[in-house]
């Protein structure tokens, strides 16, 4: 464990001088960045907010043993909508550079409302300049959670505006109807939103959280057209029942065993009875002991 | 001869005893004050600058603190075990070991739970133990069990001591008016008549039983709050009879020192004869048996079930703790077995010196109960820094340990001092009964 730590500690290091560094260097018996594929990937998730992730994973692959990847981290990755700059991040110990566009972002489209994002690594001296382009359309996912005659039922809405501000129904999509677990996201159901709606009855099983709440996620995963599109509300419709029944009168709960009470309480009730007898005697003596001095006196 | 002249002869023959200190009794009440005084100063250290300055680290939590408490409070039981026995079967030499055996048990029941005391590192919080007690805890049937014991049998060390009371205030004009006040308030207007006797017989006779069913009791607890635990060389179901047994052990052997100290220094020959040496030394030679059997089914059972941690365990206890180990469990037992087993042996320094040698013995046994336990933990030490693996006792616990050591004595000293060593009344008792053996003879032989 502390050689491998240790060697990609050197790796790191060596990438890192790659990136500030003039002058590269290279030792016979050491790994270089050469020996490295860089993998470089971009992606955008529009949340819930209707802010927009924009995020890349920038990762040195080994060319000969596929499993040792190194993250690049400190690489300042600049993202752009056509040539208009949307800002920049720097990568993080994981290789992962990530930028959140305001909900309020006017981004440029080409004739077909397609959104063109760029993510640029400029490159250094030891890495060669990377980038990667993706096009989305920009679409709204709207989430209803209701109860229709008793049931609870999820709707979701999914249609894109154009520049007149007219809303156009998605015509076909894959959705996924998840719920916020305490790790990950449990997916409940997958469907497919059709003439821009769905509709699923929710189950009746669901704990939630200790008062009840979920978090309802309809999400449209690495769709061609739109990228990730995520849309979660909060609802009250868990079932949450304290099943953790505390342990009663155990040997690891706050009561003890009812027996270790019973045989604590006979032995110090036994032993301290003894000692009030002893002392109601020790009082019978004394008082014997006073009569008899009172006495020569009468 | 007329009781009452009977119990002035004896107020007389005992009173230079309370009222005289000689110069070396004075030079050696002043040496254990120097030694509680160093012993306070150490604790004042300790208290502030925390138990750092001990030898005490977070792998090995107990060190010669909690061996110290164990010894004093099985010495305390065994004491309490022995004079219940003592009292209940009306053994005929009971009356000149009887009284040392009391004492002995009152004196370690207190200094006993100091060490424990000092043991913890926040005594600011020592209030949580009874605020928040959890009867699930061995340490709390232990607290318990102490202060229901100690309590029983400082009632039981007072019965013993009323008669002595009222022999000492109806005979003590000449004392001191202060001595003669403490006499006439312990002594609760004991006449010695036969319902006050009868009365005082019955209860004492009670909590002669009840001392023994108490120190039973206490001594399981005590074993339990190690034997309870999973660790290796103390998770034994036999640990609480065998801490009975190593109790009673050394409890015998501080009776044989006591006795012997007392018989030299206070010329008491004709009370505490050889024939009681004799008598507590067999004892000790049954006792030592029965302690050695204990100690190889103990390790035994641990050497042949070849457990991972009891095999590092008794490889520590061979090589890092070699000699102590052969002391303590070969010498210790095999020494006074050898002394006691010879009637040609058997004399009164040699019984003595068996009971020294079964002291000592004991001792290490307790500290090579603990120690090395803790010294091999079943999680791996992480820091390997030496004081973090082994444990060495500094100056300061070795100051406090002799200190308790120093208390116990003066405090022996010192009750000597308000109580003749010998119970007058056992005396008076016991040429009372003779009286009645003859007498109801003499009818036999008569009619």
């Amino acid at each position: 464990m502390k050689s491998i730590n240790y060697k990609y500690t050197i790796i790191t290091s060596i990438l890192i001088a790659f990136l500030f560094s003039f002058n590269g260097f290279s030792q016979e018996d050491e790994l270089t960045a050469s020996d490295y594929k860089m993998r470089f990937s971009f992606k955008t998730v529009k949340q819930h907010d209707n802010t927009r992730l924009l995020e890349v994973s920038f990762i040195g692959q080994n060319k000969k043993d596929r499993k040792d990847k190194i993250p690049v981290f400190d690489a300042v990755i600049k993202f752009y909508n056509n040539e208009v700059l949307l800002g920049e991040a720097i990568t993080s110990d994981e290789g992962t550079a990530q930028l959140i566009v305001s909900a309020s972002q006017n981004y440029i489209t080409d004739e077909d409302g397609y959104i063109n994002l760029l993510a640029k690594f400029e490159g250094s001296d030891g890495l060669d300049e990377e980038e990667e382009e993706i096009q989305v359309k920009d679409l709204f996912l709207e989430l209803n959670l209701e109860e229709i005659d008793s049931v609870k039922t999820v709707l979701v809405k999914a249609f894109t505006i154009d520049s007149l501000g007219v809303e156009t129904p998605l015509e076909e999509a894959d959705l996924i109807i998840s719920v916020g677990g305490m790790i990950s996201k449990m997916k409940l159901e997958e469907g497919t939103i059709e003439d821009g709606e769905f509709e699923f009855k929710f189950p009746t099983d669901i704990p939630g959280d200790v008062n009840g709440d979920i978090i309802v996620y309809s999400i449209i995963s690495d769709n061609d057209d739109f990228g990730n599109v995520i849309q979660q509300k909060n609802v009250n419709w868990g079932t949450f029942k304290n099943d953790i029944v505390k342990d009663e009168n155990k040997l690891w709960s706050e009561a003890a065993p009812i027996w270790m009470y019973i045989v604590l309480t006979i032995l110090l009730v036994g032993v301290w009875a003894n000692y009030l007898y002893t002392a109601i005697n020790l009082f019978k003596i004394k008082k014997e002991g006073k009569e008899i001095e009172l006495k020569p006196e009468q | 001869m007329n009781l009452e002249n009977r119990k002035r002869e004896l107020a007389k023959e005992f009173s230079p005893l309370l009222e005289k200190t000689t110069k070396t009794s004075k030079i050696w009440m002043g040496f254990l004050i120097l030694v509680i005084l160093v012993g306070v100063y150490a604790f004042f250290v300790q208290l502030f600058k925390g138990h750092i300055v001990t030898g005490m680290r977070d792998n090995v939590v107990w060190g010669i603190y909690i061996i110290n408490f164990i010894f004093f409070v099985c010495l305390s039981y065994s004491g309490a075990f022995i004079s219940g026995i003592l009292h209940f079967f009306k053994t005929p030499w009971k009356n000149s070991v009887s009284r040392i055996v009391e004492i002995i048990t009152v004196l370690s029941l207190i200094i006993g739970p100091i060490f424990i005391l000092l043991c913890i590192g926040r005594l600011d919080r020592l209030h949580y133990l009874f605020i928040y007690p959890r009867i699930q805890s061995p340490i709390t049937w232990d607290i318990i069990a102490i202060m229901t014991d100690l309590i029983g049998c400082f009632i039981y060390l007072y019965l013993t001591f009323i008669p002595d009371f009222a022999i000492l205030r109806d005979n003590s004009e000449e004392a001191p008016k202060w001595r003669q006040k403490v006499y006439k308030f312990l002594a609760i207007g004991y006449r010695d008549i036969p319902t006050q006797r009868e009365k005082l017989h019955k209860i004492t006779r009670t909590m002669s039983v009840m001392v023994i069913a108490l120190a039973i009791v206490a001594y399981s607890v005590l074993a339990w709050i190690f034997s309870l635990t999973l660790q290796p060389g103390w998770n034994s179901s036999i640990f609480a009879p065998y801490f009975i047994i190593a109790g009673l052990y050394s409890g015998i052997a501080v009776i044989i020192i006591a006795m012997y100290l007392i018989r030299k220094y206070y010329h008491l020959d004709h009370y505490i004869r050889k024939v009681h040496f004799i008598g507590a030394g067999v004892i000790l030679l049954v006792v030592s048996l029965l302690f050695g059997y204990f100690t190889f089914s103990e390790y035994f059972s641990r050497w042949f079930s070849h457990k991972t941690h009891d095999t590092n365990l008794l490889n520590t206890l061979f090589t890092r703790y070699f000699w102590m180990f052969i002391f303590a469990n070969y010498f210790g037992v095999l020494v006074p077995i050898v002394i006691l087993f010879f009637k040609k042996l058997r004399t009164i320094k040699s019984i003595t010196f068996a009971a020294i040698v079964a002291i000592v013995g004991l001792w290490f046994n307790r500290y090579l109960i603990v120690v090395p336990t803790l010294e091999t933990p079943y999680l791996p030490i992480q820091d390997t820094r030496e004081e973090f693996v082994h444990y060495t006792a500094t100056w300061i616990e070795w100051a406090l340990s002799f200190a308790g050591v120093a208390a116990f004595i003066l405090f022996f000293i010192l009750i000597m001092k308000l109580v003749p060593i010998i119970p007058m009344s056992g005396i008076i008792d016991n040429e009372r009964e003779q009286k009645k053996n003859k007498k109801s003879f003499k009818k036999i032989v008569t009619e």
